[in-house]
C-alpha cells in the first residue's frame, strides 16, 4: 500500500519527511530537545499523544516540522495539540498529521492548524489526490485556520475561499 | 423559539450532503464499518438489535408545531408509526432503512432540526430544564445559552473525538428540573449582587456503571466567559481523559483521579489564556439569541379561575390530571401542562404519528405554538390558559394523552433494553408496564404520592436507575434475567445515587417486590406529606430491607 504525503496545495511527491519503507524521519521530543541543544540539522519532531507540546517552546525556531500522531482515527490528543502550538505557542512552521489519518478526520485537521497529511488509506489518499474534501465550509467556532469572520455571531467564521 | 439564519440553513444542508457522501462511501466499501461508526453515530446513526435506530436531536427539548408534525410525518413515512422519546429531549426512530437516513435528515432540515452529534464520543444535545421560558422559579431564561452552546459545540474540530460522549444540561431555578448533577458539565445560571447573569459550574457528574454527583467548580463564571470557560473544560479533558479503557473515560473519572481541586486549577490555567480571546460572548450576540426566546403574548384569561373551579368540581377525572399534570406559569391566568406518555401498561416515551399531529394541533391552538419534550419522556405544553384546560383535556383524552400521572408512581422512566437495545442484559418495557398496570388505580397512585421508579436494562444506565427513587437494574446471572433495586436515588437540586437494597429478583417477582417497598414506605410514612424520598432518607434502607427479604436480609 502507497503513503501519500498531502497538504491544500495537493499531493506532495519527494517529500523530505514522508515515511518511506516505514522508516520514519521524526524524531521523538526528548532527541529533538536534545538535537537542538548540540547543533546543526534539521529536526522534524514527533509528539505523540501523551506528550505535552509546550516542552517544545523553546525550541520552536529550530525545528523544521511537527508531526502529530493520530495512533488511532478516534483518538482526538492531537487536535488539541495543534490548536496548542498554533494559538498558545505561535508556532508558524509546518504541521503534519501521522498515522491513523482517515478522510473524515482531514477537514478538521486542517481548521485546527495542520497544514499537511501523510496517510496509507488508500480511499483517503484517494478523495485527497481528486482534491475533493468532505467538510462542511461553515464554522460554529473559531480555530487556527484562519477564517472569514460573519456578520452574524461573533463566534461563527466561514471558510477563506 | 430560535429560527435558523441563512447560515444555519446552509450549514444543515452541507452536513446533510456530507452524510449522504459518508453513506455511499461504506455502501461502496470505501469506509469500514469500523471507521464509519464515529461518521454515523455523529448523525445519530445507531446500529441496535435488529436495525438501525436513528436519533434527532430537540434541542433543550423545545418544539414548534410544525416541527413535531414532521416528527410524525418521519414515524409514519420511514418507521412503523411511532417515535420514541428519551431521556435526553431526543425521539428515536427504531426501524430507519441506512439508505433513507439522508432522506430523513434532509426532511429535518426542512423545518430546522437535525441529528448532529446524538451519539458518539462528542458534544451530545445540549438539554435544559422543559419549563424554561414559562417557569415562575427561574432567574432567566436558560435556552439562549443552551443555543449558544449547541452552535458553538457543532462540528467542533479540536472536540469531535473525545475520549468519549459529553453532555451539558442547564437550568436556571433553584429547583433543578434539568438534572445537573449526572451531567458532565452542570450549568446551573444565576444572577450575582450586581444583577449581572452567570453560571455555577459543576463537572464530572455522570451515571452508567460508576454514577457520580458532579462537583461544583466555579460559583459565578460571568455570562462573557461561557464559551472560553466550556472550552477549557473541553481542552483538559480531551488531553487528560482516559483512553484506555471505555468504563473509565468519561470526565466524571478524570475529576476523580485527578482530584476536585486539582483538576479545577489546570482549568483554570487554561482558561487564563483563552479569557479574553476570541470566544469573548458580546453582550449584544447574547442580546440577539435572547430576543429569539422572548415569552409569547399572553393575554389576560382571568376568567379561567372560577370555570376552572368549576369544572374540576364537577368532574373528579379532569381535577385529578390538574392537580397531577398542570404546574403554575408565571402568569398566573396560564398553566404548564404536561402530558404523560406513560398511559397505564403503556410503553413509556412512545408516541405515534397520529398522537404527534395531535399535541402540534393542540400546541398551536392552545400554547402559544410551543412544545417542550421532558427528560421524563413526557411532553410539555408550557403556556396554556387555565380558561383552556378543560377544552384541551377532552382533547387529550380523545388521543390516549391525558393520564393524570405526571411524578406518580406509573410515571415510570424506562430505556429501550432487550426489546431493542443490542447492549442490554434485561427487558425495560415490560417490567415497566406490569408495574405500571399494577399501581394503575388512579385513587391508588395518589394516595402513594411522588414516586419516581426509573428502569435500565444493563449498566449503561440510560434508563436513569442511579437517581431514581427506586431504581430496577437489569443484570444478567447465568443466563437468566435479574432485577436490582437500588433506593434513593434522586436527580434534583439534592441529587443522590440510589443504594442497593440487597439480592435481586427474578422478572416475575419484580412488581411484587415494588409493591412490598411501596407498602412499607406507606405504612411507616410519618403522614401525607411525606414523600417516599424523604420518607427514605429519613429512616435508611432497614424496614425496605427486613420486608423484602426478612431476617435474609444481607447484599446480593
Ligand atoms: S441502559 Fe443498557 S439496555 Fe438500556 S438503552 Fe442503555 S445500553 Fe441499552
Amino acid at each position: 500500500m502507497s503513503t501519500i504525503v498531502w497538504n491544500r496545495e495537493g499531493v506532495v511527491e519527494d517529500d523530505r519527511w514522508a515515511t518511506v519503507e516505514g522508516e520514519s524521519a521524526f524524531v521523538s521530543m526528548d532527541e529533538a530537545l536534545e538535537l537542538a541543544a548540540t547543533g546543526g540539522r534539521e529536526i522534524g519532531v514527533l509528539v505523540e499523544p501523551a506528550d505535552d507540546p509546550a516542552r517544545l517552546k523553546p525550541i520552536l525556531d529550530r525545528l523544521a516540522i511537527i508531526a502529530l500522531d493520530f495512533p488511532a482515527f478516534n483518538d482526538g490528543r492531537a487536535f488539541s495539540h495543534a490548536a496548542l502550538l498554533r494559538d498558545r505557542l505561535g508556532y508558524g512552521g509546518e504541521i503534519r498529521g501521522v498515522g491513523d489519518v482517515l478522510l473524515d478526520q482531514v477537514p478538521f485537521m486542517l481548521r485546527v492548524g495542520i497544514d499537511s497529511v501523510e496517510t496509507a488509506h488508500e480511499p483517503t489518499a484517494r478523495r485527497l489526490t481528486e482534491m475533493r474534501l468532505p467538510g462542511v465550509d461553515l464554522h460554529y467556532q473559531p480555530a487556527a485556520l484562519k477564517a472569514e469572520p460573519t456578520n452574524t455571531y461573533s463566534w461563527r467564521r466561514r471558510a477563506a475561499v | 423559539m430560535y429560527r435558523y439564519d441563512e447560515f444555519d440553513r446552509d450549514f444543515v444542508s452541507a452536513r446533510v450532503a456530507q452524510f449522504r457522501d459518508q453513506v455511499e462511501r461504506r455502501l461502496s466499501g470505501d469506509i469500514s464499518e469500523d471507521a464509519f461508526k464515529p461518521l454515523r453515530l455523529m448523525n445519530g446513526v445507531y446500529l441496535q438489535l435488529h436495525a438501525y435506530m436513528l436519533r434527532v436531536a430537540i434541542p433543550y427539548g423545545t418544539l414548534s408545531s410544525k416541527q413535531m408534525r414532521m416528527l410524525a410525518h418521519i414515524a409514519r413515512k420511514y418507521d412503523r408509526g411511532y417515535g420514541h422519546f428519551t431521556t435526553r429531549q431526543n425521539i428515536q426512530y427504531n426501524w430507519p432503512k441506512l439508505g433513507d437516513i439522508p432522506d430523513i435528515l434532509e426532511d429535518l432540515a426542512g423545518v430546522e432540526m437535525h441529528a448532529i452529534q446524538t451519539s458518539g464520543n462528542c458534544i451530545r444535545n445540549v438539554t435544559a430544564d422543559h419549563f424554561a421560558g414559562a417557569a415562575a422559579d427561574e432567574v432567566a431564561d436558560p435556552r439562549p445559552y443552551a443555543e449558544i452552546l449547541r452552535q458553538w459545540s457543532s462540528l467542533h474540530p479540536e472536540f469531535s473525538f473525545l475520549p468519549r460522549k459529553f453532555k451539558i444540561a442547564v437550568t436556571a431555578a433553584e429547583n433543578d428540573r434539568a438534572a445537573i448533577q449526572v451531567h458532565d458539565i452542570g450549568l446551573q445560571l444565576k444572577k450575582n449582587d450586581e444583577g449581572q447573569i452567570g453560571f455555577a459550574v459543576w463537572i464530572g457528574g455522570g451515571q452508567g456503571r460508576t454514577p457520580m454527583i458532579a462537583k461544583k467548580i466555579k460559583d459565578f463564571l460571568p455570562e462573557a466567559d461561557l464559551l472560553s470557560y466550556v472550552t477549557a473544560i473541553m481542552r483538559v479533558y480531551n488531553l487528560h481523559g482516559r483512553r484506555d479503557n471505555k468504563y473509565k473515560a468519561r470526565i466524571k473519572i478524570l475529576v476523580h483521579e485527578t482530584g476536585t481541586e486539582e483538576l479545577a486549577a489546570q482549568i483554570e490555567a487554561e482558561w487564563a489564556h483563552l479569557r479574553d480571546g476570541e470566544l469573548r460572548l458580546p453582550d449584544a450576540d447574547v442580546a440577539r439569541i435572547t430576543d429569539y426566546f422572548a415569552a409569547p403574548d399572553l393575554p389576560a384569561r382571568a376568567e379561567g379561575w372560577a370555570e376552572l373551579a368549576a369544572w374540576k368540581k364537577a368532574d373528579s377525572g379532569f381535577a385529578s390530571w390538574v392537580t397531577q399534570n398542570v404546574r403554575p406559569h408565571r402568569h398566573p391566568d396560564y398553566g404548564m401542562v404536561t402530558i404523560s406518555l406513560k398511559p397505564i401498561g403503556g410503553i413509556p416515551g412512545d408516541a405515534s404519528d397520529a398522537q404527534m399531529d395531535a399535541v402540534a394541533d393542540l400546541a398551536e391552538q392552545y400554547s402559544a405554538d410551543e412544545i417542550r419534550v421532558t427528560h421524563e419522556q413526557n411532553l410539555v405544553l408550557p403556556h396554556v390558559a387555565l380558561a383552556d384546560l378543560e377544552p384541551l383535556y377532552r382533547a387529550l383524552q380523545a388521543e390516549g394523552l391525558a393520564t393524570a400521572n405526571s411524578g406518580l408512581v406509573t410515571d415510570i422512566i424506562a430505556c429501550p433494553g432487550l426489546d431493542y437495545c443490542a447492549l442490554a442484559n434485561a427487558r425495560s418495557i415490560p417490567v415497566a408496564q406490569e408495574i405500571s398496570e399494577r399501581f394503575g388505580d388512579q385513587a391508588r397512585q395518589e394516595e402513594i404520592g411522588d414516586l419516581k421508579i426509573k428502569i435500565s436494562g444493563c449498566i449503561n444506565a440510560c434508563g436513569h436507575h442511579h437517581v431514581g427513587h427506586i431504581g430496577i437494574l437489569g443484570v444478567e446471572k447465568k443466563g437468566a434475567e435479574l432485577y436490582q433495586i437500588t433506593l434513593g436515588g434522586s436527580a434534583d437540586e439534592n441529587t443522590s445515587i440510589g443504594e442497593i437494597v440487597g439480592r435481586g429478583f427474578e422478572p416475575e417477582k419484580v412488581t411484587d417486590a415494588i409493591e412490598t417497598i411501596v407498602s412499607t414506605y406507606l405504612s411507616g410514612r410519618s403522614g401525607t406529606d411525606e414523600a417516599f424520598i424523604d420518607y427514605y432518607r429519613r429512616v435508611g434502607a432497614a424496614p425496605f430491607k427486613e420486608a423484602l427479604y426478612g431476617d435474609k436480609a444481607e447484599a446480593a
